[in-house]
C-alpha cells in the first residue's frame, strides 16, 4: 500500500438521535457539521472539500438525497461527493474523506453522515422490501429481520451459544448509552428483560434490535501539517479497510463475516497491527442486533470464532474490561440513523482517544477500531484510529 | 438477445414488482416558520445573514456561505418579479393540456432568492420578464401549510 501522507481527525460533532426529529435532513447535517467545525476550531473557509455519507435514498424519501443535503453539509461551491455502501456507509464516509486527504489532493475534508428514517411510513423496513433481487428473492416477500434471524440461529447452533450471553450485549450497550448525551434508547435493563421481550422473528426479540432513528454526525479530517496548526491532540486515521462479499446471501458463510475479516486485515496491515486483541484497546463494532456485535468482534479478529459471547459473559467487553466494546452505547443504545450511526462510532473513537468521552471514558485508550456493515448484508468497513 | 421488437414485456419470462414506499416529511425548522406564516398571515418568511448580508428565500436555518446559524427571521409581503417563465402545453405524461400552464421563476422582493410558481390572470402573450407579480391565496379554510396555499401569482 502506498499511502502518501498521514491523515488526522481534528473535530467531531453529532446531533441528538431520535425516532423522529423536527429538523430536515439538511438541517441535521448542518447541526452536526457545525458542531464538528466548532470542535476543530475551524470555519467553513478552512474546509477544502466535503464528503457525504448517507444510506439508501428510500429512507429520507428523496431520490439522490446527497444532492439535497449538500448545502446543509457546507458543500455549496466546494468539491463534494457522496460515498455509499448501504449500512456500511457510516464508517466508509471517513474512509472517503481519508483518501481525499491522504492522496495529497486536499488538506482538509469535512465528512458528514446523515440519515432521516422517520419520513418512511409505516416503517423504514418498508423501504428494505425493494433491495432484494427481484427475480429470485423478492417474490418470497422477505424482510431484513429474516436474514438476521437465520444468521443468528446458525451462529447460536454452531457454537452452542446460550441466548443469555447474546442478551448481555443489549444490557451492556443500553447501559453504556446512559452516559451518551445523544442517546435514544439508553436504559438500565436485565438479561431477563431481553429474554422476555416480544419475539419478532425467532430468535430475534424486541430488545435484540436497534431502532430506526433520525440523526447526523460529522468529522473534520486534515493533513498532518494542518492538524498541527489547529490542535495539540490530533487523532490519526492509521488504517482503513473495506470489502464486499457475494451479493447472493445464500452463498455466504452465516457463521463468520468473512467480508469484515478482509476489511479488518486491510486496515490492520496499514496500521501495522499484527495481534489485534493485544494491540486494539477498544472497539466500536456495528451492533444493529445483539448477536451482530459478537459476530463482528470475531470478524474484526478481536475474538476467536464463537468465543465473543463468552468474553461478553466474562465482562471483558464492559467499559472497564480488558477489551471495551461499544463504550458509546452502540446502535442498540444510542440509536441507528444508519450512516450517522456508523460515523457516531468514529466520533466516539475521536472523543475516547482525546480523553473527551466524559463518563464514557475508557482508561488509557491509544488505539480504537470502528466497523460498520450493510449493503446487501455483505459489506465490511473498518477504520483504525490512534492518538 | 435483444427484445427491441417486443412491445409487451409480459411475453418475455418475467417477474412483476413495484417499489412503492410512502412518506411523511417534516417541514423542518425553517420550513415550519415559512409555512405557518404563509398559511396564517399570507406572508413570506426569509432569513437574513448579517455577516454575508444575504437574505435567503426560501428561508434556511443556516447560511450556506459562512455557515452561521441564522436567527434573523423577516416577514415579507408575497410579491416579486418574474425573472424567467415558461409555458407548458403538455402534462408529465406527454398528454395535451386543455389550457397551457405558465410557470415562472419569481424573484421575491427584498430577498436574494426566488420561488417557482404558476402565473394566472394574464394572457401568455402579455407576459414579460421583469413583470411585478403578487400571490393569490386559497381560502383560509382550504390552506394546509404548503406552497400550494398560494394558488398562483398574478400581475401586481
Ligand atoms: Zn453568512
Amino acid at each position: 500500500m502506498n499511502v502518501k501522507r498521514r491523515v488526522a481527525v481534528v473535530g467531531a460533532g453529532i446531533t441528538l438521535f431520535r425516532r423522529r426529529l423536527k429538523e430536515t435532513g439538511k438541517e441535521l447535517s448542518y447541526l452536526a457539521a457545525n458542531a464538528a467545525l466548532e470542535s476543530a476550531g475551524m470555519t467553513m473557509d478552512d474546509i477544502d472539500c466535503v464528503v457525504m455519507g448517507t444510506a439508501p435514498d428510500a429512507f429520507d424519501g428523496i431520490h439522490m438525497k446527497a444532492d439535497n443535503l449538500l448545502d446543509g453539509a457546507g458543500a455549496t461551491r466546494k468539491p463534494y461527493s457522496r460515498v455509499y455502501v448501504g449500512g456500511g456507509t457510516g464508517v466508509f464516509s471517513p474512509i472517503g474523506g481519508w483518501w481525499h486527504v491522504a492522496s495529497g489532493l486536499f488538506d482538509t475534508c469535512l465528512v458528514v453522515a446523515e440519515e432521516k428514517m422517520s419520513p418512511c411510513i409505516p416503517h423504514p423496513q418498508t423501504a428494505f422490501r425493494t433491495i432484494w433481487d427481484p427475480i429470485i428473492t423478492r417474490p418470497l416477500n422477505p424482510n431484513l429481520v429474516w436474514i438476521f434471524a437465520l444468521e443468528m440461529n446458525r451462529y447460536m447452533k454452531t457454537y452452542n451459544i446460550p441466548k443469555e450471553h447474546i442478551a448481555m450485549v443489549a444490557v451492556k450497550n443500553k447501559g453504556n448509552a446512559l452516559d451518551h448525551p445523544s442517546a435514544q434508547l439508553a436504559a438500565k435493563i436485565t438479561v431477563e428483560d431481553v429474554l422476555n421481550s416480544e419475539t419478532m422473528v425467532w430468535p430475534v426479540q424486541r430488545l435484540d434490535i436497534s431502532p430506526p432513528s433520525d440523526g447526523a454526525a460529522a468529522l473534520v479530517l486534515t493533513s498532518e501539517d494542518v492538524a498541527r496548526k489547529f490542535t495539540d491532540a490530533p487523532v490519526w486515521i492509521d488504517g482503513v479497510g473495506w470489502s464486499l462479499d457475494s451479493a447472493y446471501w445464500t452463498n455466504r458463510d452465516l457463521c463468520f463475516p468473512q467480508y469484515v475479516a478482509e476489511a479488518a486485515k486491510m486496515a490492520y496491515k496499514m496500521a501495522k497491527i499484527t495481534d489485534p486483541p493485544k494491540e486494539v484497546d477498544f472497539a466500536e463494532p456495528y451492533d444493529p442486533f445483539t448477536y451482530k456485535e459478537l459476530h463482528h468482534m470475531e470478524g474484526l479478529l478481536l475474538a476467536k470464532k464463537g468465543e465473543a459471547p463468552q468474553l461478553t459473559a466474562d465482562g471483558v467487553t464492559q467499559r472497564d474490561g480488558d477489551l471495551p466494546i461499544c463504550p458509546s452505547g452502540g446502535l442498540l443504545g444510542v440509536g441507528n440513523p444508519i450512516a450517522a450511526a456508523g460515523l457516531m462510532k468514529c466520533c466516539e473513537m475521536f472523543w475516547q482517544l482525546r480523553n473527551e468521552a466524559g463518563k464514557r471514558q475508557v482508561s488509557g485508550a491509544e488505539t480504537g477500531v470502528a466497523q460498520a456493515w450493510g449493503d446487501l448484508m455483505q459489506v465490511g468497513t473498518v477504520t483504525v484510529f490512534r492518538r | 438477445m435483444a427484445y427491441d421488437k417486443i412491445r409487451d414485456p409480459r411475453r418475455i419470462m418475467h417477474v412483476e414488482g413495484d417499489m412503492e414506499v410512502d412518506y411523511i416529511y417534516t417541514a423542518g425548522i425553517a420550513g415550519e416558520r415559512f409555512f405557518v406564516a404563509l398559511r396564517d398571515k399570507e406572508k413570506l418568511v426569509a432569513t437574513h445573514c448579517d455577516k454575508c448580508n444575504h437574505t435567503f428565500m426560501p428561508p434556511r436555518m443556516y447560511c450556506d456561505r459562512c455557515f452561521a446559524e441564522l436567527s434573523n427571521w423577516i416577514e415579507l409581503p408575497p410579491t416579486g418579479a418574474i425573472a424567467s417563465y415558461t409555458i407548458t402545453h403538455e402534462d408529465n405524461n406527454g398528454e395535451r393540456l386543455p389550457e397551457p400552464i405558465v410557470l415562472a421563476f419569481i424573484e421575491i422582493e427584498k430577498t436574494d432568492g426566488a420561488l417557482i410558481h404558476q402565473i394566472g390572470e394574464v394572457k401568455p402573450g402579455a407576459l414579460k420578464i421583469g413583470m411585478r407579480v403578487q400571490a393569490v391565496f386559497k381560502k383560509k379554510s382550504e390552506r394546509t401549510g404548503a406552497l400550494t396555499d398560494i394558488r398562483y401569482f398574478k400581475p401586481a
